[in-house]
């Protein structure tokens, strides 16, 4: 519980960016998609 | 949208998830850390605001120009609009839980959101009752025009005119910015960055609707 509460902060920070991170490349990955099709 | 655009959007965010969260934040009342809720739970609710009012807009356009694109751009920026004000809404009803020790209060801010949610879920009951394209547009339309004009009136008049729990506005009623520097940069950062995730979202779903017009044709 200890660890939790004094790394709060990073926790967070972690998971936001992972979400984040997440949420840009399935959109690159979308866009690339679409622009394959576009093309063709 | 080009590339460099979108990973510029990438780094610009993370730098600004990195700063919201890690960055020192100066004492505002008696929130301390809640504080830091501000650099995404406005972005959300100022993009649902820009989201429905181009709605509004491209409502507009399509009755103005009878080209079946607008209906798309008008629903999808709705269906955007919806998705950042749930998420406004549910941010801020986290933030409520610790704060004020309920995750919901109908406070002004929580019931105006709430029925501006309710009006964009009959938008879509709507556009899913109609099944001849263009009584559809035409409908929705006229809908996202109506709905569009109530946006203002439930994002900042209502909350303004009604006694709220909900902390001050960044603009306040005397006209103000009332924030630490920093505090504002990062926060306009996050608006930004909001902004551009709306925009990116915004042509993507444009693209695949023209994509399943090339292909009706």
């Amino acid at each position: 519980m200890d660890f939790i509460w004094i790394n709060q902060t990073f926790i967070v920070l972690g998971i936001t960016l992972i979400l984040w991170i997440g949420l840009f490349f399935y959109m690159l990955s979308v866009d690339m998609k679409i622009k394959k099709i576009e093309k063709e | 949208m080009s590339y460099v655009l979108k990973y510029f959007l990438f780094v610009w965010l993370t730098a600004v998830i990195i700063f919201a969260i890690a960055a020192p934040i100066p004492a505002v009342g008696d929130m301390g850390e809640r504080a830091r809720i501000l650099y995404f739970h406005v972005p959300a609710a100022w993009v649902s605001t820009v989201a429905f009012i181009m709605a509004l807009f491209y409502g507009a356009m399509y009755i103005k120009k009878r080209d079946i694109i607008y209906d798309h751009k008008a629903s999808s920026s709705a269906a955007l609009g919806l998705m950042f004000a749930v998420l406004a809404t549910i941010t801020g009803a986290i933030w409520a839980r610790f704060e004020w020790g309920a995750f919901w209060n109908w406070d002004p801010r929580q019931t105006s959101i709430f029925v501006l949610i309710l009006i964009y879920g009959a938008y879509f009951a709507l556009r899913s009752a109609v099944e001849s394209e263009e009584q559809r547009a035409k409908l929705s339309s006229v809908y996202s025009i109506l709905a569009g004009i109530t946006v203002p009136f439930f994002i900042f008049v209502f909350p303004r005119i009604v006694e709220s729990l909900h902390p001050d506005p960044i603009v306040n009623s005397s006209g103000k910015v009332k924030m630490n520097t920093n505090m504002l940069l990062i926060f306009l950062s996050s608006l930004a960055g909001f902004t551009g995730i709306y925009a990116w979202m915004m042509n993507l779903r444009v693209r695949i609707a023209k994509l399943k017009l090339r292909e009706g044709n």
